[in-house]
């Protein structure tokens, strides 16, 4: 029974995982089906997460033993979907304010220590311990102060960048080239990785204890646009080569 | 010869698409064998502020990923879990991702499962909370201000695990796996204010940005990508999806340079000759 | 009518700021008390606002199936995928395993959740592949370093790339694991430190203006 279920949602998975990539060869209905799904469930798991994680135990249970207190927060979030009605939209202000004023309480002391205080801090401390320090260390405490000084030269000051401050400004722009390469570099990982993950899916669910599913849903895919492509001929062709 | 290499160029997109697929599906049918090499002092930094606790601390794990990310940062999150079942620690989990709790579920159930460990006693799964901001601040005097029962409804007062935790007082450690900003959260509303050590475990492409907190050792430590996951997998001798992940990805990051500096290539040649 | 429209709201956002803010620095058990009420309720409050998003994906949903528009089967799905969760969630009482046993709500999380959002994100690895060989142009100083840097992580972070660096840079006596560090935490570090710092100034200055009722987009027209 349990086999089962585990087969069956081996095929679904493969079905979905398919069509999905089936977009990148043109785009087609099946895609648009598993898109739309993704939507739908996307939604609808944050929904059911949300009514069983919060919904429930913070609002109906409390509510339910007569503590009323939690009903003014639940109304201020209820106030947010007045959004949709225009005449009465002025109502989600309340919502609004009460999460931006705490929000933006919150932020302002976090903000100053964390990205501010404590990066001209770490960026000045390494000096202080200069004695200890060997040549390299030195010479890499100094690129990075002189290095993000010079990118705070690009971004902020509003005068014309002219003369010295140019050069200050234009040597601040390699130091971001850097960490946009380095950040680049790392995004191709990242992004393979996750290719990486549905292939290795997709590669489980083609063994024999899932009754081959990946080739299967795959054969039928290239079936489909090979039967498509042959019924509608070659104008179309030509545009769906476009689109991709 | 100009236009054949111009051609050449402006080749067809489904051709690099199906190259990439070749080169990264070729070696999960078959790996090439060639596991991760070297560990970065980041991850390294990670293993020891676990490695140094003592058994019976109270670990707090943020686990804030879906599936979009789930294989670069499934993998680290657990070896992360085995790391510390293996050194006998309590776990708490909290989520503020709604779609992270199935992950977190297959994660417990599988690792707990092998290091032999009960739930409510070894670890306690909290449920998800929408409001990241707010649970941060609370946990700061009474976790279970927030948090008064674990993800399924049961009660969490009486459970042994959380003996004497009520607030980050009584954490000796917070690690945060994301492929969001909340790592940032953590750092900057919990690490920095409260001084419990922060450590995280991100996406690859969010890496770069964490030096400077690491520098600073605003951040204990950072595990990165599928890379990070592979190198935390060889400190705790325990190869998984990340140690194999990472020989998968040997032949497509070749792909990518051989593309770019053909492509490259290509122009110049079309340029000047 | 203004009082209840504006004002109120504003005195909102500026009594929770500035209440908010001075609870940071004072440890007093007002304070703190304070404090806890917002969590909770702010808790509360958020976990109304992705109905924003929800309701209005309905919405246009159920006027494209209505009206019959272009590809208005496709609309259907968006519910069908809707209800592929929440059923299961509902039969399932929430729990997603039992017993180390999967519920209907973790086999859908599992089989259809998992496969449908993880794939969406997967397909940009081959826009970057393609991005890769059709743009990265190496045409300025600028574009050279940030290929440079990029070259060494694209090809460092891998064993097969070690190898490589290892037998034509060997000589050099540095190894690419050891230079993708010093770039991580020396030049890296500059350039994201001083983006960090313009960030966080930004970020306070709009913190502020919020609080003032100065910045008030966020609360729509009049």
């Amino acid at each position: 029974m349990v086999d089962t279920s585990i087969i069956a949602g081996g095929w679904l998975a493969a079905g979905l995982t398919i069509f999905i990539f089936s977009f990148l060869y043109r785009d087609n209905p099946f895609f648009k089906i598993a898109e739309h799904l993704y939507l739908g469930a996307g939604m609808g798991w944050l929904f059911q997460v949300s009514v069983n994680s919060v919904w429930i135990p913070k609002i109906w249970e409390p509510v339910s033993k007569g503590e009323l207190l939690v009903i003014i927060p639940s109304v201020m979030g209820l106030t947010l979907l007045t959004q949709f009605i225009p005449k009465l939209s002025w109502m989600s202000r309340y919502g609004f304010t009460f999460m931006m004023g705490y929000g933006s309480g919150l932020a302002i002391p976090a903000g100053l220590s964390t990205d501010f205080m404590s990066q001209i801090a770490g960026t000045i401390k390494p000096f202080s311990l200069l004695a200890s320090l060997s040549a390299m260390d030195i010479f890499n405490a100094l690129l990075v102060a002189g290095g993000a000084i010079c990118v705070l030269f690009y971004f902020f000051f509003s005068v014309e960048h002219k003369g010295h401050l140019k050069k200050v400004s234009n040597v601040g722009i390699y130091f971001l080239m850097v960490y946009f390469g380095a950040a680049f570099g790392n995004t191709v990982m990242a992004r393979f990785s996750l290719l990486y993950g549905r292939f290795d899916d997709l590669f489980t669910f083609s063994g024999s204890n899932y009754f081959y599913a990946t080739q299967v849903v795959l054969a039928c895919m290239v079936l489909y646009f090979l039967l498509h492509g042959f019924f509608s001929g070659k104008k179309e062709d030509a545009a769906g080569e476009e689109a991709a | 010869m100009k236009d054949t290499l111009q051609k050449f160029f402006k080749i067809d997109r489904r051709w690099i698409f199906l190259l990439l697929t070749v080169t990264l599906f070729v070696p999960i049918v078959k790996p090439i064998g060639l596991p991760n090499k070297s560990i970065s002092q980041a991850t390294t930094r990670v293993y020891q502020n676990i490695e140094k606790l003592p058994a019976g601390s109270f670990v707090l794990l943020s686990l804030d990923y879906d599936p979009s990310t789930r294989p670069e940062l499934h993998p680290m999150a657990m070896a992360l879990v085995r790391h510390a079942f293996a050194k006998n620690l309590r776990v708490g989990v909290v989520t503020y991702i709604a779609g992270s709790t199935g992950l977190i579920e297959e994660l417990f159930a599988r690792v707990g499962k092998e290091y032999n460990k009960t739930y409510g006693a070894d670890y306690v799964i909290l449920p998800y909370q929408p409001n990241i901001l707010a649970v941060m601040t609370q946990m700061a005097s009474d976790l279970f201000g927030i948090y008064t029962s674990d993800r399924n409804g049961a009660p969490i007062g009486g459970m042994p695990v959380l003996k004497g935790v009520k607030s980050y007082k009584d954490m000796s450690l917070i690690v945060c796996v994301t492929g969001t900003a909340i790592l940032d959260y953590w750092v900057a509303y919990v690490g920095d204010k409260y001084s419990v050590p922060v450590a995280g475990g991100v996406t690859a492409i969010s890496q770069p940005g964490y030096g400077p907190y690491l520098q600073t050792n605003q951040l204990k430590g950072l595990i990165g990508g599928m890379k990070g996951a592979a190198e935390y997998e060889s400190l705790i001798k325990q190869p998984g999806k990340g140690t194999s992940g990472i020989d998968a990805l040997n032949l497509a990051h070749l792909l990518v340079l051989i593309l770019i500096l053909t492509s490259n290539i290509i122009l110049l040649f079309v340029k000047y000759f | 009518m203004k009082l209840i429209k504006k004002h109120i709201p504003l005195a909102i956002v500026f009594v929770t700021g500035v209440l908010t803010l001075v609870s940071y620095y004072v440890p007093h058990k007002v304070s703190v008390d304070y404090i806890e009420t917002m969590n909770k309720w702010e808790n509360i409050v958020v976990a109304f606002a992705f109905l924003l998003g929800l309701i209005s994906l309905f919405f246009s949903h159920y006027h494209k199936i209505k009206r019959k528009g272009d590809g208005w089967g496709y609309s259907l799905f968006v519910f069908i995928g809707f209800l592929a969760m929440i059923i299961p969630a509902y039969t399932s009482g929430g729990k997603q395993m039992v017993e180390g046993v999967l519920t209907p709500l973790g086999w859908a999380y599992k089989y259809i959740y998992t496969a449908l959002s993880g794939t969406m994100f997967a397909v940009l690895a081959f826009y970057i592949v393609s991005t890769a060989y059709r743009s990265f142009r190496i045409k300025s100083p600028q574009a050279f370093v940030l290929f440079v840097a990029a070259f060494i992580l694209i090809l460092g972070k891998v064993p097969l790339g070690q190898i490589i660096w290892d037998s034509a840079l060997g000589w050099t006596g540095q190894n690419a694991a050891g230079v993708i560090e010093w770039i991580m935490s020396v030049p890296a570090v500059a350039g994201k430190r001083g983006i960090m710092i313009g960030i966080s100034i930004g970020a306070i200055v709009t913190s502020l203006k919020i609080i003032f009722g100065i910045e008030k987009q966020y609360m729509g027209k009049d």
